[in-house]
């Protein structure tokens, strides 16, 4: 086999991510071409083009432009997946046409940028309907869309790759089934949709986020992913609204916070203890760029202020001069959208930071959905960080101890179990 | 040069299967643990060429070889991928060679084989024909 342009770069030079990225956009691109119950083949075919890639640029050298490379390899593969399939044989021929292309050079893409970026949205659409099971959403977004393998999606969510497995094909039933079609909403549709597509996203980024679970790389992995989708809603004038910024926003606050939230050990820190030189700038600046082009328009949804809350804390340049008087206001807000004790719970912090600890304690008393948070570790956590701060040692230990037998992860235990050694009087 | 080292062939089996459940990110890593791989080697002057192979291809037999089956051979697990020649001093220092390959982590396999150092059949015409002759053949 000849390479089709000459050869260029190294393979090492490749940028990080092509493959998954190119995944993503010749999945949703094809599958708009062969028809969304086809989507399974589209998959496939992008896969085996993948590999081509693989078998040749070790040994010829990267082309010079590597998208537009698995383009057509991807193009070639289909056609001949249209030609060999009999489900194809009634619109073989407007398929063929349709993927034909400029004919221009081997260093041109055959799909246009635009139609790409409409095509990734449609799949966004398709894959969040609220037709599909919510907790598919997610997993059905990694696999298309970001290429997550079917090991890599039940890795970050500590599910059995069998059980990955069903949920995706279920899902697909679903789509076609239901005949769900291929498009970017509109009008009043639109926002519904796009309500349940920024959701899922932002259950992608918290699953990412959150310290609870699975493999940390594969967690970090999938926020930047979060972000990448978002940041293409952002951009596409059908779905840029204050929301979507808005969403874009938290995610890009809480996400600048991540490398300074273990230590080099692996161990949590709590924002308190956190290096904020390890922050990232880069990250907090978009951030707040994206956080000031969600103030337009009427709405305020829960991703303004959760986004609000994350920019108070990138702007303390250390703990002791957290505007906490302004967090409490986001969380008294937040309370309005959404009355889980979590919130709440998270709400009482707040409050203790501002007013002591002791009206902390107060606040968690007073929360009435109490009752769900007994088997929550960080319930206690919280509680005994109160009564440490108040020189309760031995109610503070109490409370580590419960939290203890409610967490079996590695970087939790050996944080609580430091607070509990900090109880003992020495 | 090379004088006393010998030439093998590895044939990289398993052909287009290994990969089908990496995911776009897993291949990519591969792609560069391929070419490091492969670099290394071609660094030493160990590599005297190899090229991947496409799955499609025609199967040729019968007498008169007029039989040809049609690929593809994807489906089968001894599908050759590709092949690499290679310099080496012994069997053992091949193998070596051969387990730095990268798709072995993922359930392919390499064959490797010691080039003959003459074709039996070139060594059964010279033995009838004597050497003299062959030398004009290109021997």
């Amino acid at each position: 086999m000849t390479t089709e342009a000459p050869p260029s770069g190294d393979v090492s030079q490749v940028v990080e991510h092509l493959f998954r990225h190119e995944s993503g956009k010749m999945v949703a691109t094809l599958t708009r071409i062969f028809g969304v119950e086809h989507l399974t083949l589209a998959e496939d075919v992008v896969q085996e083009a993948l590999a081509r890639a693989l078998q040749t640029w070790p040994f010829y050298g990267v082309p010079q432009n590597p998208s537009a490379w698995i383009m057509r390899a991807s193009r070639n593969l289909a056609l001949d997946v249209v030609r060999r399939e009999k489900v194809f044989r009634d619109k073989e021929d407007a398929i063929i046409h349709q993927m034909k292309g400029s004919g221009a050079g081997v260093e041109t893409p055959i799909f246009a940028a635009e139609e790409i970026a409409d095509d990734r949205l449609r799949m966004m659409f398709i894959c969040c309907h609220p037709l599909v099971p919510a907790e598919a959403r997610v997993a059905l977004t990694l696999k298309t869309l970001c290429g997550f393998s079917v090991k890599e999606i039940s890795r970050a969510f500590l599910t059995t790759e069998a059980a990955t497995a069903k949920q995706l094909t279920r899902a697909k039933q679903k789509i076609r089934e239901e005949r769900i079609p291929f498009e970017i909403p509109a009008g009043e549709d639109l926002t519904r949709r796009l309500d349940s597509v920024l959701q899922s996203l932002y259950l992608l980024f918290n699953e990412g986020y959150k310290a609870s679970s699975g493999d940390r790389l594969v967690r970090a992995d999938i926020c930047h992913e979060a972000i990448y989708l978002t940041q293409l809603l952002a951009e596409h004038p059908a779905t840029r609204q204050p929301r979507t910024h808005a969403l874009l926003a938290l995610m890009l606050l809480n996400s600048a916070r991540l490398p300074a939230r273990v230590d080099g050990e692996g161990n949590l820190l709590l924002l308190q203890d956190q290096d904020r030189t390890r922050w990232d700038r880069q990250l907090i600046t978009r951030g707040i760029l994206h956080l000031a082009q969600s103030a337009s328009g009427d709405e305020l949804t829960e991703y303004h202020v959760q986004a609000g809350i994350a920019a108070c804390h990138c702007a303390a340049p250390d703990y002791a001069s957290t505007d906490w008087a302004q967090i409490l206001s986001y969380y008294d807000r937040l309370a309005q959208f959404d009355d889980s004790p979590v919130v709440a719970l998270n709400r009482a912090v707040a409050v203790a930071n501002l007013r002591g600890p002791a009206a902390g304690i107060e606040a968690v008393s007073a929360i009435s959905t109490a009752a769900k948070l007994k088997d929550y570790h960080l319930y206690y956590a919280v509680l005994g960080e109160f009564e440490l701060r108040l020189d309760h040692p031995k109610a503070a230990a109490a409370h580590f101890q419960k939290a203890l037998e409610l967490t079996d992860l590695k970087s939790e235990r050996t944080f609580l179990e430091g607070k509990l050694k900090a109880c003992t009087p020495r | 040069m090379n004088n006393e080292k010998q030439e093998y062939l590895l044939l990289f089996r398993g052909g287009n299967n290994w990969y089908k459940d990496l995911s776009p990110e897993e291949l990519q890593q591969v792609m560069g643990k391929i070419k490091t791989w492969f670099d290394g080697l071609a660094e030493k002057g160990l590599v005297k060429g190899g090229q991947p192979l496409v799955a499609e291809g025609r199967i040729v037999s019968g007498k008169d070889g007029r039989t040809i089956s049609d690929g593809p051979f994807a489906e089968s697990k001894e599908t050759i991928g590709g092949y690499t020649l290679i310099l080496a001093d012994n069997i053992d220092e091949a193998v070596k060679i051969a387990q730095g390959c990268p798709p072995l982590y993922f359930g392919g396999s390499v064959e490797v084989r010691p080039v003959a150092e003459e074709c039996p059949m070139m060594a059964h015409a010279r033995e009838v024909l004597g050497e003299k002759q062959l030398v004009g053949a290109g021997a």
